[in-house]
């Protein structure tokens, strides 16, 4: 690392942070952007007629980043990797939505794995549910109650 | 490509990849909760910096589109809400939006009495972006199902709810964790903070489910943060005023535009537990039923002229909230239109009817009640004829003089 940047890299760059940055106010971000600067970046670096391979090699690249580390260990690494890899390539208009069958699997290993994406700092999870809580009431409904219990006289 | 160009697009695409990473996890939870997938979320219009969310105001008042579908009371049934969509041929057999650019109009109270709560509300979202692209829009309400909820209220519950945010609270704290393991993603805030572990008087094996509610529903929870800021909770279209309980003069003396910015802002988390004050109470915009009596001369007509009066080109009112058995049907002389008909069947399943505005011809009543099959005036409302349109589509006129 520590090459320079061209010019028009680092435009690249700075226009994605710019979509990134607007799009993290939002609930669900947009999915098109960042991908379709990768897209962008394939057609000026990669060959044209080799498109489709641009795309897997750029794909294959985003899992090898730091971001991606801990999610590819542990039981479910694989099927994470090959979900999130699929959704990368998906150039669906619902982006994933040809995506079912690793997303299926990843799914069912969860199922079976359910600690598969848990940090693996000790307590950190737990810390957070013994916090005193503040007495947030609500109204249940009748049928979930507990039935009252006779009073026993003395 | 060359070595100096590899190392700048490994860079460039890691900066990327917690985004992507971010993508990937919420259509994932989003696909396990719901089974659907979503289309892009469209871009924010007038996004103004200086109002911290950067939300565009809620649309109060609307010209007339030159067709409007009112939809009443959904309270989690998804095949009625599917049924009530088709017969107003908004989606087709594979549920997809084909409604043009049609307006619609869901009145509230998705929430309660069935179990597919999230599975409409995450419906009704693909929809809205589907509609988008077409010209279409739709309008979601709040109904006082989503103001008790919202405020803890969970007396209207069932246990096949329940067990729904069960499971949604299973993928989405699957989903934080997984973002929570990459670096350059802040570590998602846990939903649960604040929300009891125990719930006084209720049985121990519904805790996870109440706390799952409880912490998707509560003021800025991620459910209601998400899908019921979204609602209006007034709404002018043309000369059609839309609420879920009815309007009295002191609500449009407050201002229907402020109603809704407060309201939302309160299922945001910006004022505390309670709803504000029309909110709640028998005269609440979401609560009221003066102008929904089954009984049509039992109206208090009178207030309702008051009310149209005041908003500038209003014709009628058009409310949910109310069953009308006997279907969609009009009082105060068509100036209150009644829409809820019971559809779920937490509610009694009624047959599904949707009210229909449209430029060419006018209002009509989309049945799919055979009862009506080319009969003439069904003798339920003076001057007006209700007719029927088979599950598989059909045409019928209803004439009702507004």
């Amino acid at each position: 690392m520590g090459l320079a940047q061209s010019a028009e890299a680092a435009a690249h760059v700075t226009q994605t942070q710019t979509q990134t940055s607007t799009q993290t106010s939002t609930s669900n971000n947009s999915n098109s952007t960042s991908l379709d600067s990768v897209l962008a970046e394939a057609a000026a670096y990669g060959n044209n007629d080799d498109t489709e391979e641009s795309i897997e090699a750029k794909a294959q690249r985003a899992l090898e980043c730091p971001c991606i580390a801990d999610l590819r260990t542990g039981p479910c690494g694989f099927q994470f990797s090959e979900a999130f890899l699929c959704f990368l390539k998906s150039t669906a208009e619902e982006k994933g939505s040809d995506c079912v069958s690793p997303f299926v699997a990843l799914q069912s290993c969860i199922k079976a794995n359910p600690n598969a994406f848990s940090k693996d700092v000790l307590g950190e999870d737990e810390s957070e549910k013994s916090e005193p809580t503040q007495e947030y009431k609500i109204l249940p409904p009748q049928w979930s109650r507990e039935p009252q219990s006779p009073k026993s006289r003395l | 490509m060359g070595g100096e160009e590899e190392a700048e697009t490994q860079t460039s695409i890691c900066k990327d990849a917690p985004n992507l990473l971010s993508s990937f996890v919420d259509t994932f939870v989003d696909f396990s909760v719901s089974g659907l997938f979503l289309l892009p979320t469209p871009p924010l219009q007038n996004p103004n910096p200086s109002i911290s969310r950067s939300l565009p105001p809620l649309p109060t008042r609307l010209p007339s589109p030159s067709r409007l579908i009112a939809v009443g009371d959904l309270h989690g049934d998804l095949d009625k809400t599917k049924q009530a969509l088709r017969l107003a041929g908004l989606i087709d057999a594979s549920d997809r939006y084909v409604g043009g650019s049609a307006t619609v109009v869901q009145v509230g109270d998705v929430l309660d009495r069935g179990g597919d709560e999230l599975k409409i509300l995450y419906f009704l979202e693909k929809l809205k972006r589907e509609a988008a692209r077409s010209g279409g829009k739709i309008i979601t309400m709040n109904g006082n199902h989503e103001i008790m909820n919202v405020e803890g209220d969970f007396r209207f519950v069932t246990k096949t709810a329940l067990d729904e945010f069960r499971v949604w609270e299973q993928w989405f704290s699957v989903g934080n964790k997984m973002k929570g393991l990459c670096q350059g993603l802040e570590t998602p805030t846990d939903p649960f903070k604040g929300v009891p572990m125990s719930f006084h008087g209720v049985r121990r094996e519904f805790f996870d489910g109440f706390r799952a509610r409880a912490a998707a529903l509560r003021p800025n929870g991620p459910i209601s943060s998400r899908f019921l800021s979204q609602n209006v909770t007034v709404l002018v279209v043309g000369d059609s005023v839309f609420v879920h309980g009815g309007l009295l003069p002191q609500h449009v003396d407050y201002g229907l535009e402020r109603i809704n910015e407060e309201v939302r802002d309160w299922i945001n988390g910006s004022s505390g537990k309670f709803s504000p004050q029309y909110c709640r109470g028998r005269n609440a915009v979401v609560w009221l039923r003066k102008f929904s009596n089954e009984v049509a001369q039992n109206c208090d007509c009178a207030t309702l002229e008051h009310v149209l009066k005041t908003v500038p080109g209003a014709k009628r009112m058009i409310m949910g909230h109310t069953i009308q058995t006997a279907g969609i049907n009009g009082a105060c002389e068509n100036r209150a239109i009644r829409i809820d008909v019971g559809m779920s069947r937490g509610c009694g399943g009624g047959l599904p009817e949707v009210l229909e505005i449209s430029k060419n011809s006018g209002l009509r009543i989309l049945t799919s009640n055979p009862l009506y099959q080319n009969m003439g005036n069904a003798g339920l409302n003076v001057g007006k004829e209700e007719l029927l349109i088979p599950a598989h589509g059909g045409l019928r006129e209803v004439e009702v003089k507004a």
